[in-house]
């Protein structure tokens, strides 16, 4: 069983983050056996994460990243609270990184199924809200 | 290339050969037992639905009542990539299979044996790796020599039909401005015009059905689905308005008519600013392919408030002597019409949860006082976002006059919302116009799926088989007296048409999606599963069915012949 490169080039994306600009390079969609993908970085370096500009646990953040993932994320395919679509409940989670969060809903994710890239579509903060609410849910 | 490539074939010892194909030449002597419409063509599937009139019926009887149990695996057919499953009816003629897996690759298969004869893969714009409807097809079609194809990039592609060289190729869409409006359904033939519409329905977008020559690929027309009426579309809603038309038409040659359906308005539950019928969406057209003027049209859905989408086939029965469509949409009634000027003859409730209307009227279509969403308000509807069934195609058996349907009973809770045009910046933004949503339970029960044969025209359902999860294949049925479709789970089922007893199953390994179909080279019948789970509708589904969660993807086409 080999692993195969899906999309067999590098993808760069450059976002706007406040003044300065975060350049994502290097980062390749590669698929493994049973096609699970993940995030890797082609030079194996760390990607350059833009930081989110509040706590996580921020209530009102969590709150604005609820009012968002309800809006989109639950009705396009993650569920009510998380729980349905194709990837494992946010309910309850716990073995998620902040940081890979972010980059999946940040670059999306092909494996068997589709999740579109949404980098281009919310700013890092609004992104970060988003991982704050998904955070929260796995404490519940 | 060849490690994406593989092919098996099982053989069966020699005298099992002989043996099957003694028997095969009583059985395939009166392969046609009648003519008449869905029997043209016998041996192929020579188009999306076989015949024009969207029937799914193949005329072949060899495999049979009787001898179903005897099915064997002929061969399989991996096009390698699974993202999104196989979503393809394939072409069949004369010997050869057309079809399409992930990415549009496009495949020429020996219909006998499985073997590549040619692949196509399009260099796609890179948008495309943006799109929500990404990777998948719903198949291709072949016409006037060459393999016509519609792309993730908005284009119409004509292929030799020998060689799978490009002939032509035309962009049509504007991807970037039209937030990724692509082809994820076979664009028809209607003579020399070749057309189809787009993704887009849930979509800020304007939608369009666009037409060429088939033979050139030069442009010929473009229908836009969202009609240019103030009082149908206040303000500047029309230029949001969604409005495509996603599955593949029909054509009609005696009537020369395309047959198409379109999708749901947008925002989908958000309806304050498009206070309207918003014509033509949620409606049955019936255009003249040289022009693409509507000759008539019948909106079941006006101001479509529940993404209830009117884009399915459009299947063609006679009733009292004259021939009719059966036109099921999404919210949960068959329209049955006058083929010829679209008067209704009646409609009938096809899902057993409805609750946006108390009915429709028969005679005049009108909706029963409708309950609309609202902002504030968590309402419940039922059917759900889905419909009452998916754009998986039923099939129709002249031999038992009978309708076979899958359907699904889940409904949803929806909380009406403005969108939010910070989530309408990506390419792939939708435009639901909610607050929130939530798959639930119809009330008082669970949430099922159900293969139904019905009588089209009145809607009683002489046999019906209830599913734990939706299945979301298409039906094929027989002259074998046979009924066939397989679950989420990836179990294909062989029916009795006249009574829904299970005859045959197969376990394949992952979901179905596609079409089944079924063609006889050198005398032989063979049914053909396209497998592999696909598309969003599992996903959306998970939210009632979490058992889904866990469901493997992937693609395999699988034949089947007997012994």
């Amino acid at each position: 069983m080999t692993t195969r490169k899906l999309s067999g080039t590098t993808r760069a994306f450059s976002i706007s983050a406040g003044l300065r600009t975060v350049v994502f390079a290097g980062s390749a969609l590669v698929l493994q056996t049973l096609s699970t993908p993940v995030l890797a970085n082609a030079e194996g370096a760390a990607e350059a994460l833009p930081q989110p500009s509040f706590e996580l646990t921020d209530p009102e953040r969590i709150a604005a990243g609820k009012k968002r993932f309800n809006k989109t994320c639950a009705g396009y395919c993650h569920g009510a609270e998380g729980v349905g679509g194709r990837a494992p409940d946010f309910k309850g989670r716990k073995d998620l990184p902040d940081a890979e969060a972010f980059k999946t809903i940040f670059h999306g994710r092909r494996g068997s199924d589709i999740m579109p890239p949404w980098g281009q579509a919310f700013s890092p903060d609004q992104i970060w809200e988003l991982v704050a609410y998904i955070k929260f849910l796995g404490t519940q | 290339m060849n490690s994406i490539r593989k092919q098996f074939r099982l053989t069966a010892s020699a005298a099992a050969v002989a043996a099957a194909s003694m028997l095969s030449v009583f059985a395939v002597s009166p392969a046609v037992a009648q003519s008449g419409p869905g029997f043209e063509d016998p041996n192929n599937w020579p188009q999306y639905h076989r015949t024009s009139n969207a029937w799914r019926f193949s005329p072949l009887n060899q495999i049979n009542r009787d001898n179903v149990k005897k099915l064997k695996v002929a061969w399989i057919h991996q096009p390698g990539t699974i993202t999104h499953g196989l979503q393809a009816t394939p072409i069949v003629i004369d010997g050869v299979m057309y079809s399409i897996s992930a990415n549009n690759n496009v495949w020429a298969i020996d219909a006998a044996t499985g073997k590549t004869i040619w692949q196509y893969a399009p260099k796609l714009d890179k948008i495309v790796d943006q799109v929500f409807y990404g990777a998948a097809s719903r198949g291709v079609t072949v016409g006037r020599g060459k393999v016509y194809v519609g792309t993730l990039d908005g284009r119409f592609i004509a292929l030799d039909q020998k060689t799978g060289k490009e002939v032509w190729s035309t962009q049509l869409t504007d991807p970037k401005n039209q937030y990724g409006a692509l082809f994820s359904a076979p664009p028809q033939l209607a003579g020399n015009v070749l057309f189809g519409g787009t993704t887009g329905g849930d979509q800020p977008i304007s939608g369009k059905i666009y037409a060429v020559n088939a033979d050139t690929g030069k442009p010929v027309w473009t229908f836009d689905v969202i009609k240019n009426d103030p009082k149908s579309w206040p303000g500047d809603s029309g230029k949001v308005g969604g409005g495509s038309a996603w599955m593949p038409g029909t054509y009609d040659a005696k009537t020369d008519t395309i047959y198409i359906g379109t999708s749901n308005a947008a925002p989908d539950y958000y309806n304050y600013d498009r206070k309207g019928d918003n014509l033509y969406t949620a409606t049955l057209l019936a255009l003249d392919p040289k022009t693409g003027k509507v000759k008539w049209h019948r909106q079941e859905v006006p101001n479509d408030s529940w993404d209830y989408d009117s884009a399915y086939e459009a299947l063609v029965v006679q009733k009292d002597g004259k021939d009719v469509i059966v036109h099921l949409n999404k919210g949960g009634f068959v329209f049955v019409m006058d083929k010829k000027d679209g008067k209704l003859e009646n409609v009938w409730q096809f899902a057993e949860n409805v609750n946006w209307v108390k009915g429709i009227d028969p005679k005049t279509g009108a909706l029963i006082d409708p309950v609309y969403p609202e902002i504030d308000k968590t309402k419940t509807f039922c059917p759900n976002l889905l419909g009452a069934r998916s754009w998986n195609h039923g099939a129709y058996n002249p031999g038992t006059g009978l309708w076979y349907s899958h359907a699904m009973e889940v409904c949803n809770e929806v909380v009406a919302g403005k969108d939010d045009p910070d989530n309408l910046k990506a390419v792939s933004s939708l435009s639901l116009g909610i607050e929130s949503i939530k798959l639930v339970s119809p009330p008082g029960s669970k949430p099922h799926g159900r293969l139904d044969a019905r009588d089209p025209i009145t809607g009683k359902r002489k046999w019906s088989i209830k599913y734990d999860l939706p299945p979301l294949s298409s039906v094929l049925t027989t002259a074998g007296g046979l009924v066939f479709t397989g679950d989420m789970e990836g179990k294909i089922y062989g029916y009795d048409a006249d009574t829904g007893k299970e005859l045959w199953t197969f376990n394949a390994g992952s979901g179905l999606r596609g079409g089944p179909v079924s063609y006889s080279v050198k005398g032989k019948q063979y049914i053909v599963f396209p497998t592999g789970l696909g598309s969003h509708a599992p996903g959306f589904l998970a939210g009632a069915f979490p058992q889904i969660k866990d469901l493997p993807g992937g693609a395999a086409m699988v034949a089947f012949t007997l012994e």
